[in-house]
């Protein structure tokens, strides 16, 4: 494949690689054209009614495509919005948002539960001298949405007194109509529970067929959510997004029943609708899944000691999210995160960029929100600021931070970043945004190398499918994982199951000595809906896509 | 006891009984299914945040959710909302009625309780309820002053929860419970991020919180652990500080489970039973839960109204007590018993200074960081030491030294436990919010395995 063809599919899994690099180029000359053809392959795809594309007289552009704000929503959001600013606040946003989740969970032949949820709320985020106020309510009325702006500015406003922050945000142009709707064929909301639980009892049932396993779990997870953004420098965005989370656990227990083994994590979940469920073929695979799991009863056990490494994307993309993603967190950095998850060993920021080598030429880590599938893939963020694709680490060297507005202050003077790369997020609307994760991707290699090339270039080695176990420092070095599914690799070929096996490294040394990864042909995306951050605790959900790697010489442990 | 004055608000978070009893009495009214449960939770949590030495975000949020859950036969769903008006009433019951008609049959589901005798626990203390912004900001600001005065660096949070629960079903039960609680945690680190101490409290009532105390002893922690010198891993013999222990021991809650231990995916297991009467652990190890222990209430009742009583799950090293959902104990034809929604070990009487006294040569342990399960057979779980890691010889600390990986079953740990302390209340969530309240005392523990070294700080 040549670097054009290599392009080219990226960009059709909507990876804009490596144009607008903000170091170079400064991400407020993002190609609008470029943009739209991200996002506006998105609208293409919506089934959700698209609004009014076309703009009226005395009517501000429309930016993407997709519903319009709700009139009563807006109408409260610019209540707000003039509520805060009149009790003394210089910069307000505001969220108006609604989230529904359905969740169905079985386990054999049985429902263990069926539920859904539906909150609706809105917050505001006040800024008064340099200091943060939040308030949000869940009541909707024009008295209740005043208070909460008012005491939003009026916490501001003690903290001013007590113990005054500053605080500078980076430039945005407003976007005074934009719109968004994460490309989906069907609206899982729009499937019937019925129909998803015939498809989990189908995989259950074909699960159980297998000789040995004794119990099955399974659940779809659906969450879908309008949020509208308001701020005070005239930005209205609406965005409604959708995510699915599929999950399936089969257990095998011994005859004697002196042991037992799991095999789950076997699908990820996806920022798409019930297609991406539909293709997955649980039903089909789920035998498949089962006997890994009978196999891990008799597998043998690791013997601890250095082993090369392949690591399949299930389980590569957690090891990117704790130890690439996290750490290259600007907050957790500077020790805005000390009290909870820590701080980061790519620190300071101005010794770090353009510095740090964290891996070999081969390695490049792209921050986007705008991967198509990916979790974390938006129009815009909680603060206006266009979604947008960025190298964090290119050719092995770190060059970028994840920002919001107010971070880029923080850095500016030392290293010329002056516009937020746009990961501002709060996971609902009695939630604070701050900052979130973005999708952070491994690209694969340009060559179309395949999951049996790297299998051949390893002699003495083990590779791991699934996410398992996970640990990791508050500085994101020392790190333990573990995996679903553990293949000896002898000879370049895979030999046998392995079993109770953790790899265990220091985060600089284990990426530098990542020596061979695959093409295209082996990218796909991970994801979790359970990244936390943050007191009170948020959840995020990202994406990671990545190829098979392989990594050589790491410590392997033996956890029985 | 808190110095800071708090300026409280009169207003009690959450609905009160009447509001709560009439507003499941119209859920009720408005059901058609065969049975019907209503948990509608009400209340207000307020925050403040800092780091580098300031405020960083401050905010507060009031919310009322309504869960309706609708049985036909044993087909059963549930819709959440928090749309309080009528019309957002009937339209939750409706789709969760529809839901359920659609859903396949549950065969473990069993029919809705009626009333029940409930334990008396207060937990709500207005004091943490009535808890203004602006005190909070003062609390705060305590610790930022110290980090400044000592040239250090803080960070920390406050987490304030105030509101009630209630419970009804179609067979007449009807429970109702108010909670506070409250937790205050401070990360303490020297600008050049070499050193770093952490000291928190969490409580249901605010005056519990030591502000000055908490500043005090994560500065000390920070100033104490500068200069760490290298450790190699192994097992050594170590002193848990009463957080480190609630952080291991907040994961037992849950193991306690006669379901996994009857199927053969617990330590619990036994053949095809359970260790049930069994010695498993060292007989000074004494868990028991507690709804109405003083500072550390839980509801009395869990989500499907069961009740919760006092209960001892581990007695002088004995396994007396598993959990029974009520369709496990349907099934194995006895009492139903939930979860334990707290846990309160016993302890001793000995001080942390006792047991480094008592120590040839050991560690000393703050607190630990991502805790996560290895082994639910052997109970083994791995995490990493933090905010204040030193060796111990010869009766004195006589160094700081590097954090660790560990990789430890809690089996052997409880198995090896030589010294034990008075329990206290400790903040053992890794994210400081409020929780399952834990009481639990420090610890000397022989043969602990640290795995591996940790470079962070």
């Amino acid at each position: 494949m040549n670097e054009e063809q290599f392009r080219g599919l990226l960009r059709e899994r909507g990876i804009l690689y490596p144009v607008n690099h903000p170091l170079r180029a400064g991400i407020g000359g993002i190609d609008r054209r470029e943009f739209v053809k991200i996002t506006g392959a998105a609208g293409a795809a919506l089934v959700v009614g698209a609004g009014s594309l076309g703009c009226g007289p005395g009517e501000p552009p429309v930016s993407g495509s997709g519903p319009a704000p709700d009139p009563a929503e807006r109408e409260l959001a610019l209540l707000a919005l003039d509520e805060a600013r009149s009790a003394g606040a210089s910069y307000v946003d505001v969220r108006v948002s609604r989230h529904w989740n359905e969740s169905i969970s079985t386990r054999e032949q049985q429902i263990t539960n069926v539920s859904k949820s539906d909150s609706y709320g809105i917050g505001v985020r006040a800024l008064v001298g340099g200091s943060w106020g939040f308030s949000a309510t869940r009541d909707l009325s024009h008295d209740a949405v005043a208070a909460v702006a008012r005491e939003a500015a009026a916490i501001a406003s003690a903290n001013d007194r007590v113990a005054p922050n500053t605080t500078t945000l980076a430039p945005v142009d407003p976007v005074p109509d934009g719109r968004w709707v994460t490309p989906h064929e069907i609206d899982p909301f729009e499937v019937s529970v019925e129909e998803k639980a015939e498809l989990l009892f189908r995989a259950n049932e074909a699960a159980m067929g297998v000789a040995g396993v004794q119990f099955v779990s399974s659940s779809i997870g659906s969450v879908k959510e309008s949020r509208l953004v308001a701020t005070s420098e005239g930005s209205i965005i609406q965005q409604t997004s959708i995510r699915i989370n599929p999950s399936m656990n089969i257990t095998a227990v011994s005859s004697d029943r002196s042991d037992f083994q799991s095999r789950g994590a076997v699908a990820e979940p996806a920022g798409r609708g019930w297609e991406y469920v539909l293709g997955l073929d649980f039903p089909g695979n789920a035998p498949r899944w089962a006997e890994e799991a009978v196999m891990k009863l008799s597998a043998t056990p690791v013997e601890a000691g250095t082993w090369d490494l392949i690591l399949h994307p299930s389980n590569l993309w957690l090891t990117i999210h704790e130890s690439i993603a996290h750490p290259t967190e600007l907050d957790r950095t500077l020790g805005y995160e000390a009290n909870y998850a820590g701080t980061s060993f790519i620190f300071p920021p101005e010794q770090m960029l353009n510095d740090l080598r964290l891996g070999q030429g081969l390695m490049t880590f792209m921050g986007n929100r705008t991967e198509e599938g990916g979790c974390a893939t938006i129009g815009w963020d909680d603060e206006g600021v266009p979604a947008t694709s960025w190298p964090i680490i290119e050719d092995g060297i770190f060059v970028n931070y994840q920002t919001t507005r107010e971070q880029v202050a923080w850095i500016a003077e030392e290293t010329g970043v002056n516009h937020s790369l746009g990961c501002a997020y709060g996971m609902n609307w009695a939630s604070i945004p701050f900052q979130r994760m973005p999708n952070v991707s491994l690209m694969p290699a340009e060559q179309d190398l395949s999951e049996d090339d790297v299998i051949a270039a390893t002699d003495h080695g083990i590779m791991v499918e699934g996410r398992g176990s996970y640990s990791i420092d508050q500085q994101r070095y020392n790190f333990q994982f573990a995996g679903q599914v553990f293949w000896e690799i002898r000879d370049g070929k895979k030999y046998r199951m392995l079993r109770d096996v953790a790899y265990q490294g220091r985060t600089p040394e284990f990426w530098n000595s990542m020596s061979m990864i695959g093409g295209p042909s082996t990218y796909y995306l991970g994801a979790t809906f359970g990244d936390a951050k943050g007191q009170p605790g948020q959840s995020n959900a990202v994406s990671h896509g990545c190829p098979t790697a392989l990594f050589r010489d790491v410590n392997i442990l033996n956890t029985a | 006891m808190n110095l800071l004055q708090s300026q409280e608000s009169s207003s009690r978070r959450g609905q009160s009984v009447d509001e709560a009893r009439d507003l499941c009495e119209l859920v009720l009214g408005l059901a058609r299914a065969d049975q019907t449960r209503v948990t509608v939770n009400s209340g207000w949590r307020g925050f403040t945040r800092t780091a580098t030495n300031r405020i960083t975000t401050a905010g507060g949020s009031t919310n009322t959710t309504v869960r309706v859950m609708s049985v036909f036969g044993k087909r059963v769903a549930s819709v959440t909302t928090n749309n309080l008006d009528r019309s957002g009433l009937e339209q939750a019951v409706a789709e969760s009625e529809a839901l359920a008609r659609l859903s396949p049959e549950d065969p473990e589901y069993l029919p809705e309780l009626g009333p029940q005798e409930y334990e008396n626990v207060e937990g709500y203390y207005s004091r943490t309820g009535g808890l203004a912004p602006v005190t909070r900001a003062e609390s705060m600001a305590v610790a930022l002053e110290a980090a400044r005065e000592s040239d250090t660096v803080a960070a920390g949070f406050m987490d304030v929860r105030a509101g009630a629960e209630a419970l009804a079903t179609s067979n007449g039960l009807f429970g109702y419970h108010p909670s506070t609680g409250v937790a205050s945690t401070l990360t303490v680190r020297t600008p050049d991020g070499q050193a770093s101490g952490w000291a928190g409290d969490e409580a249901a009532d605010w005056t519990s919180i030591e502000s000055e105390r908490i500043a005090a002893d994560a500065v000390r922690k920070c100033l104490e652990w500068r200069g760490t010198t290298t450790l190699d891993a192994g097992e050594y013999d170590v002193v848990l500080e009463p957080t480190a222990v609630g952080m291991l021991m907040r994961n037992m809650r849950n193991t306690f489970n006669a379901r996994t231990a009857d199927e053969g995916r617990s330590y619990f297991s036994r053949g095809g039973g359970t260790r049930l009467g069994e010695r498993v652990f060292d007989s000074k190890i004494t868990i028991r839960s507690d709804p109405g222990a003083r500072d550390a209430e839980t509801s009395p009742f869990i989500g499907d109204g069961s009740p919760v009583r006092p209960e001892v799950w581990v007695e002088n090293g004995v396994l007396k007590a598993l959990s029974y959902s009520r369709s496990w104990a349907d099934r194995q034809g006895v009492e139903p018993r939930p979860t334990p929604q707290n846990l309160i070990m016993a302890g001793g009487d000995a001080t942390v200074e006792e047991m480094i006294a008592s120590t040839a040569r050991g560690v000393l342990i703050t607190r630990f960081w991502y805790i996560r399960g290895l082994n639910p057979r052997t109970m083994s779980y791995t995490g990493l030491t933090r905010d204040g890691t030193f060796l111990i010889e010869n009766g004195r600390i006589s160094r700081p030294v590097n954090n660790f990986r560990f990789n430890q079953s809690m089996v052997s740990l409880l198995q090896n436990v030589e010294m034990l302390g008075r329990p206290t209340r400790v903040a053992a969530s890794e994210n400081s919010s409020v929780s399952a309240p834990i009481v639990v005392p420090a610890l000397k523990i022989r043969e602990f395995n640290l795995a591996s070294v940790s470079d962070a700080i």
